[in-house]
C-alpha cells in the first residue's frame, strides 16, 4: 500500500467517522487542538483505522506519542510495512 | 472484594470438592477427566494426563499466569495502577493452543472453561480467556442459600449506609447537556432526579440509546454497534428426588459431545450440544434438597421466530421448543447418569428469550458481549463526561468481571487516593 492510498484512507475515517471536513484534514493539523479530538475519542480513531486498514493496532507507546495527522499516516505506513514482512512468503 | 465491601462476612461460599472441583466428559473420546482445584494443581494434573505435551501444558499456564501478574484489575492491591493491553489481548486462545500443540484432546480440557465466557476459541483474545480461567482454576464455590444471599447482604449493606436503591426505575431522558455534563434526568416514572456522577452497567447499546446525539461521534456508534453477544444458555431447573448420593453436589461436570469448541459455539452447530451440570445440596422447607441445574449453550438465533413474544404470550411453537430441549437434556442428562433418567424432577426451564426478557439482556447473552481479539470495551468515561461504563460487557464476563469493573469505575469517580485508602482499611 502506498503512502498516497495510506492518506487518503485515513482522511476518509476522519471526515467519515468523526464529521470533520476535508479541507481541515492537512499533514501538519493537531489532531487533538485544531480537528477536534480528544483523549477518548482515540479509542474510537484505533478502532476506525483497525477496520479501514484491518490491521491490529495496540494502545501503546507509538499510539501516544501521535500529534499531527502526519503521524497517524507514518504510523499506519509503519504497521501496514511490519504487517507485510510478517507475512509468509508467497502467502 | 467482598472484604472491602463490607461483605465477608455476609455470604458464605460453599467450596466444590477440592480434588475434582471441575470432571470434563469428552463423550466422543470416552475420556473423563477431575481436575482439582488451584492453577498449581490443574497444572499437575494435565502433566500426568498428557505426558507427551508436557511444554504445551507448561507453556499454556505459564502464560495464563503472565496475565494474571500483569493484569493489576485482578487484584485489588494493585488496582491503582494503569492497565495496559498485553501481548496476549492481540492473540485467539485457537492460535495460542494452534501453536502449543497438535493434541486436540489436550486443546479441547484447556478449552473446557470456555463456556464460562460463550466465545469461540478463535474469537477470544487468550488474555481474556485467561482472566476468565485463572480465577475459575483456583477455586469454584457457590453461595449458600444462593444468589439471593448476595442480594440480602448487600441490601443490609446499602441500608446501614442509606444508600437508596429502586428496582424498576430507569433513565428515559436526560435532561440539558451542559459542558459535556449532564445531571439531570427522567425516570420512567415521569419523576426527575439529579446526579453528578452516572455509573452504567446496562448493555453497550443501550447505553448508546441513551446518551445524547451529537454528543458522541459517528466512530463511537459504529464501535459500540460492532459488539456482538456471547452464547447465552437453555437451562433446565430441577431436583433429584431422594436417594443415597454421598458425591452430590460437589463437582460441576461437563459433558462435551466433540472435542470442536469452535463449533459447540456456534449458533448454527446441529450437532448434540454441550450440557454443564451444577448440583447444590440445598434446603427447601427445613428439608435437604438436592438441586439440579442444567444448561446447554444457546444463541438467540434459535429462538428467533418467537423473538417478538412477550413472557407469559407466547405462541405454541415455542412451548413445543422448550418441550424438546428439556427432553434432549432429560436424555443427556440420562446417558452420563442413570440417577437422573430415573428420579430428576424438572421444575422449570429457560430459553435465550427467557434471561433477554427477565435479565434485559438483549439477545439473552449470558456474558454480554463477545470479549474479542483486538476489540475495545466500552470502559470507564463515556463521551457525556459525568457517565461512565461499567459491567459485565465492559472488561471480563461474569460476576469478577462486573465487580472488578466497578472497582476500576469507582477510581475514575472517587480518584486514586479515596479508593487506595478505602481499600486498604475494609469496615
Amino acid at each position: 500500500m502506498t503512502k498516497d492510498e495510506i492518506v487518503a484512507l485515513t482522511n476518509r475515517v476522519f471526515e467519515e467517522s468523526f464529521e470533520i471536513p476535508a479541507e481541515k484534514l492537512t499533514p501538519q493539523a493537531r489532531i487533538f487542538d485544531e480537528l477536534g479530538l480528544d483523549s477518548l475519542d482515540i479509542v474510537d480513531l484505533i478502532v476506525a483505522l483497525q477496520k479501514q486498514f484491518k490491521i491490529q493496532i495496540r494502545e501503546d507507546e507509538r499510539v501516544r506519542t501521535i500529534r499531527t495527522l502526519e503521524d497517524v499516516y507514518m504510523f499506519i505506513l509503519t504497521l501496514k510495512q511490519e504487517s507485510e514482512q510478517a507475512r509468509p512468503a508467497g502467502s | 472484594m467482598l472484604s472491602v465491601l463490607g461483605l465477608a462476612g455476609a455470604v458464605e461460599p460453599v467450596f466444590m470438592a477440592a480434588n475434582h472441583t471441575h470432571r470434563f466428559v469428552f463423550e466422543s473420546e470416552g475420556r473423563v477427566f477431575d481436575l482439582p482445584c488451584g492453577v498449581a494443581e490443574w497444572r499437575r494434573a494435565l502433566l500426568a494426563e498428557f505426558p507427551g505435551d508436557r511444554i504445551a501444558v507448561d507453556r499454556y499456564f505459564d502464560r495464563v499466569e503472565t496475565v494474571r501478574m500483569h493484569t493489576p484489575g485482578m487484584d485489588l492491591s494493585r488496582l491503582t495502577e494503569p492497565a495496559r493491553r498485553l501481548d496476549e489481548d492481540s492473540v485467539s486462545l485457537a492460535a495460542v493452543l494452534d501453536g502449543l500443540t497438535d493434541n486436540a484432546l489436550l486443546k479441547a480440557v484447556l478449552c473446557g472453561l470456555g463456556m464460562c465466557h460463550g466465545v469461540k476459541p478463535s474469537e477470544i483474545s487468550f488474555a481474556s480467556h485467561a482472566r476468565v480461567c485463572f480465577e475459575l482454576y483456583e477455586s469454584t464455590a457457590r453461595l449458600r442459600h444462593g444468589g439471593e444471599s448476595l442480594i440480602d447482604a448487600f441490601a443490609d449493606r446499602f441500608k446501614a449506609l442509606d444508600v437508596d436503591v429502586r428496582t424498576g426505575s430507569w433513565i428515559t431522558a436526560c435532561g440539558d447537556v451542559t459542558d459535556d455534563r449532564v445531571t439531570r434526568f427522567e425516570l420512567n416514572t415521569g419523576e426527575e432526579v439529579s446526579a453528578g456522577s452516572v455509573i452504567l452497567t446496562i448493555h453497550p447499546r443501550q447505553i448508546l440509546e441513551l446518551l445524547p446525539r451529537g454528543h458522541y461521534s459517528k466512530a463511537f456508534a459504529a464501535r459500540v454497534e460492532a459488539f456482538e453477544p456471547s452464547a447465552g444458555f437453555f437451562t433446565v431447573y430441577g431436583t433429584l428426588d431422594d436417594g443415597p448420593d454421598p458425591d452430590f453436589g460437589s463437582t460441576i461436570v461437563s459433558l462435551f459431545p466433540s472435542l470442536d469448541f469452535e463449533a459447540m459455539l456456534s449458533p448454527d452447530y446441529r450437532g448434540e450440544p454441550a450440557l454443564v451440570i451444577v448440583g447444590s445440596l440445598d434446603e427447601a422447607n427445613g428439608a435437604p434438597c438436592r438441586v439440579v441445574t442444567a444448561f446447554e449453550p444457546s444463541f438467540f438465533e434459535h429462538v428467533a421466530p418467537w423473538k417478538d413474544s412477550l413472557t407469559g404470550r407466547r405462541p405454541p411453537g415455542y412451548a413445543a421448543y422448550k418441550a424438546d430441549r428439556v427432553a434432549a437434556i432429560r436424555r443427556h442428562l440420562g446417558r452420563y447418569d442413570r440417577r437422573y433418567e430415573e428420579r430428576l424432577r424438572v421444575l422449570d426451564s429457560a430459553s435465550i428469550l427467557t434471561f433477554r426478557d427477565y435479565l434485559h439482556s438483549p439477545e439473552g447473552a449470558a456474558y454480554g458481549i463477545k470479549q474479542k481479539v483486538g476489540q475495545y470495551n466500552l470502559i470507564g468515561k463515556l463521551p457525556i463526561r459525568n457517565f461512565f461504563a461499567a459491567g459485565q460487557s465492559s472488561l471480563l464476563p461474569g460476576l469478577m468481571g462486573a465487580m472488578m469493573s466497578s472497582f476500576v469505575v469507582t477510581r475514575l469517580v472517587l480518584g486514586r487516593d479515596t479508593v487506595n485508602r478505602l481499600t486498604s482499611t475494609p469496615p
